[in-house]
């Protein structure tokens, strides 16, 4: 078509003009809204009614259709629901009045309330469902209100639910001037429904969060800001406030009525309820006051009072293991205060009791009876002598009773250990803090560092012998715990070290086993610490090699004596290994007495071969003997006794005797004497040189006990004294071949009263040392620094090894201020400078 | 109540356009209509009593055009002719069709 190609006049919109006007258009809709109140919607067409309002906004009377909407709305209301309300509130008038005087019972009140819940519900709900098809018809209307900054036709109708519904006062209720307000009643009626909730009554938790729902719903003002739900501003204070309420009296009855393990569980469960009860019944947005109000009033108030109760707090939790009290407990106290200080300090105080109280058993059990101890105290027995055969010396006692002490604690330690994992889910602050009080209890007690070495002593020498490499680690585990407590680790160096040099040189122990726990003290403490122990094991294994290559070198000499004594030596450096394994411990008795014991010709021939062979390519080491930690294997020949035809005796006998170095010496005296010859005390004491006390333990092991006696004393008592005469045991017997001679003194054991006042004394001498080496570092790094900067410094510095009491740091500051290591600042006492 | 998958326009002249349900709810006001108790909603039929059969034709095409490019950036122009054109701006303004972003950036 030809007229495709020009274009057509533009068309003026067709305009009904005879459906126009405002009246007739507001009659249409006025009708309509009508209806759809009555519900009767379905016939009206929408179109018709969408036009009318458009028309309308068209012809810029919007605002006047909008003033005519919430007029005809507010006559709804106050015509057609207001008397519904009245009359729905006023039949059900008890329960608002009763939730003050709470008379009737509570399942009259409870049915009262949800029916005037549920109709104010179904008003509620007509009212959102007609505003929300009024505000469709109207939507030309509120597309324009957007552009004018208006509040929406929908928020502002809904708003007319709250000014005209939920704000009536209701009047002349039960005499009372003050006008009942709806919604101050709705609000009355879901907390008191929410409370039976609580008290186990079934409500319908549907309509509470219906309720609960509009207000949600609703705003303060129509401009509809998200701050000011109905819900936030007025609902959610009062909930609070009547939980708060609740939840206090419910707390004291508790108190009262119950103990800390229920109180812990109904609180566990209350704060489940009540979370769930954010989703069912109020919202979810409450949440988190609602804990607060209850973590205020169930948890922190009366806390320390649950706390403290006897036979269920937190004591009796502990004591009796209670996991799943403290397990709840934890999470209760997690919740309201993240550093969990209650907790903390609670459990360091009865870390410490519990602590304290393994002391306390420890001096009031008796460790006399046998039982306990083992072994351990056989070996000091003939030491003691007059004690009687089956009890245990106080020695022997006192190393049970460090065994009994470090196993306590060690149990101890397992079960807040286990409490830690399965209560506590491994908490670091809870973990720092229990090992906080550990360390203090054990430090508190004098004895720790001993106690220690000596436990790890006893399960290296008897626990260890034919049991698992996995018995083995629990045991290094325990060590390792143990020692990890200890802040006087230079005291426990000390112990360790004696100890250690003890079962090194006797043979006690595993080898490998004692280097991997040398391998984790190292891990633990450093290398300082256990360069020491390292060194030992160093020498061992040198003095292996050497007693080897002696022998070797020996054999090669060609000179292969009959006679010839068979050389296992350990050459031990001095600063590795323990003063009084070195011998030197006795230095105060004179130095003369001690080292110059005298050998047999025999062996001293063979002490300075081997010294020869040592300087080979050793050339200028000293070389000292310490007879007093080795031992000797002896060939014996008991011959035939005269006269006895029959029996052992009538035969000649061989034995190896395994005996000290000191024993060794003495029974060679013999080999010069004549059968019938003996020898005194004095005598023997003269021509060996052998300290007295190590000599008295000598003849004591070789003439007391009947299976060793290989010297027969004059008289045959049970201790041996300085008059006493030996002499060569002809009638000698044994059922062995080998007999091993216990060596007196190799048990460790605890030190008696006079020997750690000893180790102290020592421990203490090194310890100035230590400080003035400190105090020199640290003054010829900083060359001036004021007296308590100074005490810090030296204090963290040390802190690896010991705490150093204040004073003992004052008194070598003043040592090597005499020394004139420093000098006093001019004018400043309280300061130092460092002199080159 | 009709929840048929197509509904049917009525030009106040007597067309009748049946649409994809899903494409006419473009329009607010439409997707209003159907979503009462009103009697569109019940018959599945919308009557328009001021929009012509043409423009109401075109209307319908916007519908499916913008309803096959919904997922699309990049699309052709829809060929509006100049005649019609003020009707359609004003039938558009009834219909809602100009109150939501997604279409501005279309049409």
């Amino acid at each position: 078509m030809a007229s495709r190609n020009r274009p057509r006049p533009i068309r003026r919109p067709l305009i009904n003009k005879d459906a126009g006007g405002f009246d007739q258009c507001w009659a249409t809709l006025q009708s309509a809204m009508t209806d759809i109140h009555n519900k009767n919607a379905s016939k009206l067409s929408f179109e018709n009614l969408y036009r009318a309002s458009y028309k309308i906004t068209l012809v810029k009377r919007g605002e006047e259709l909008f003033e005519k909407v919430k007029e005809f709305e507010t006559e709804w209301f106050h015509k057609h629901i207001i008397p519904g309300v009245d009359e729905l509130v006023r039949n059900n008038l008890p329960s608002i009045a009763l939730i003050q005087l709470a008379t009737s019972s509570s399942h009259e009140r409870r049915e009262a309330g949800e029916r005037l819940l549920r109709g104010i519900r179904k008003i509620w709900e007509d009212h959102n469902t007609s505003m929300n098809l009024i505000a469709d018809m109207l939507m030309y209307l509120e597309r324009s209100c957007v552009e004018t900054k208006q509040a929406s036709v929908y928020a502002t109708t809904i708003g007319l639910f709250r000014d005209h519904i939920l704000k009536y006062g209701l009047k002349d209720v039960d005499g009372s001037d003050q006008p009942f307000i709806i919604m101050d009643v709705v609000i009355a009626v879901v907390l008191d429904l929410i409370n039976m909730d609580r008290d186990g009554d079934i409500v319908d938790r549907n309509l509470l969060r219906d309720i609960t729902g509009m207000l949600e719903q609703l705003y303060e003002t129509d401009e509809e800001k998200e701050n000011e739900k109905l819900y936030t501003t007025i609902f959610e204070p009062r909930f609070l406030a009547a939980s708060e309420v609740f939840y206090k009296a419910e707390c004291e009855k508790l108190l009262r009525e119950s103990d800390a393990g229920s109180w812990l569980r109904h609180t566990r469960r209350r704060l489940l309820e009540e979370e769930e009860r954010c989703v069912t019944s109020v919202s979810n947005s409450t949440k988190d006051n609602i804990a607060a109000v209850l973590e205020k009033e169930l948890i922190l108030a009366k806390m320390d009072e649950f706390l403290a109760m006897e036979g269920s707090g937190l004591k009796a939790m502990v004591d009796n293991d209670r996991e799943e009290d403290l397990g709840i407990l934890y999470q209760l106290i997690s919740r309201i205060d993240k550093s969990k200080n209650t907790l903390k300090t609670s459990l360091m105080g009865r870390v410490m009791e519990l602590g304290l109280e393994i002391e306390q058993t420890l001096k009031n059990t008796d460790f006399s009876a046998p039982a306990a101890a083992g072994a351990a105290g056989e070996g000091e027995e003939g030491a003691e002598g007059a004690d009687k055969p089956k009890a245990l010396s106080p020695v022997a006692q006192q190393t049970a009773a460090a065994i009994k002490w470090v196993d306590d604690v060690l149990k101890l330690k397992g079960k807040f250990d286990s409490m830690l994992e399965n209560c506590f889910s491994n908490d670091l602050i809870i973990q720092s803090a229990i090992t906080k009080s550990f360390a203090d209890f054990i430090n508190m007690f004098d004895r720790g560092a001993e106690f220690v070495s000596l436990f790890i002593d006893d399960s290296l020498k008897r626990g260890l012998k034919g049991k698992s490499d996995e018995d083995a680690e629990v045991v290094l585990q325990k060590a390792i715990i143990l020692v990890r407590y200890l802040s006087d680790r230079d005291l426990f160096e000390r112990y360790y070290q004696k100890h250690l040099g003890r079962r090194l040189l006797h043979n006690k122990s595993e080898i490998h086993i004692e280097k991997e726990l040398v391998r984790r003290m190292r891990a633990e403490l450093g290398n300082h610490f256990t360069a020491k122990f390292e060194g030992m094991f160093k020498d061992m294994e040198l003095s292996k090699d050497l007693s080897t290559n002696y022998k070797d070198h020996i054999r090669n000499l060609g000179d292969d004596d009959r006679k010839s004594t068979e050389l296992a030596i350990h050459v031990l450096t001095t600063n590795f290994w323990p003063t009084d394994v070195m011998g030197r411990g006795v230095l105060q008795d004179g130095d003369a007495s001690r080292s110059d014991c005298i050998f047999p010709p025999s062996i001293k021939r063979l002490q300075e071969s081997f010294y020869k062979f040592y300087c080979q390519d050793r050339s200028g080491r000293v070389l000292t003997w310490v007879p007093s930690t080795g031992s000797a294997d002896i060939k014996c020949f008991f011959p035939k006794v005269p006269g006895k035809e029959s029996g052992p005796l009538s035969k000649d006998r061989r034995y190896e005797l395994n005996v000290s170095t000191y024993g060794m010496i003495v029974l060679m005296l013999f080999n010069d004497l004549a059968n019938d010859e003996s020898l005194s005390f004095e005598e023997i004491q003269l021509k060996t040189n052998i300290p007295i006390p190590d000599l008295t333990k000598t003849l004591t092991s070789l003439s007391v006990p009947p299976k060793f006696r290989v010297l027969a004393k004059e008289p045959l008592t049970k201790s041996v004294k300085p008059t006493d005469k030996f002499s060569f045991n002809a009638q000698f017997v044994s059922k062995q071949i080998k007999i091993r001679v216990p060596v007196i003194s190799s048990t460790s054991r605890v030190e008696g009263t006079e020997e750690r006042k000893e180790t102290e004394r020592k421990n203490d001498q090194t310890r100035a040392h230590v400080v003035d080496a400190a105090i020199v570092r640290i003054m010829k790094q900083r060359k001036e620094l004021s007296h308590t900067q100074l005490t810090t410094e030296v204090i963290s510095q040390l802190s690896g090894r010991f705490k150093p009491e204040i004073s003992l740091i004052k008194k070598r500051i003043e040592d090597l201020l005499a020394r004139e290591y420093l000098e006093r600042m001019e004018g400043d006492t309280a300061a130092y400078r460092y002199l080159a | 109540m009709s929840d048929s998958k197509y509904i049917t326009l009525i030009s106040y002249d007597g067309f009748e356009f049946v649409v994809l349900r899903e494409a006419a709810l473009v329009s607010e006001t439409i997707g209003a209509m159907l979503r009462g108790p009103f009697r569109e909603a019940q018959t599945g039929r919308c009557e328009f009593g001021e929009i012509r059969g043409p423009v109401l034709e075109k209307v319908v095409e916007y519908f499916h055009y913008h309803y096959a490019n919904r997922n699309q950036t990049d699309v052709p122009d829809m060929d509006i002719p100049v005649d019609i054109c003020l009707e359609l701006l004003m039938a558009a303004d009834f219909l809602g069709l100009d109150s939501k972003p997604q279409m501005r950036d279309i049409s």
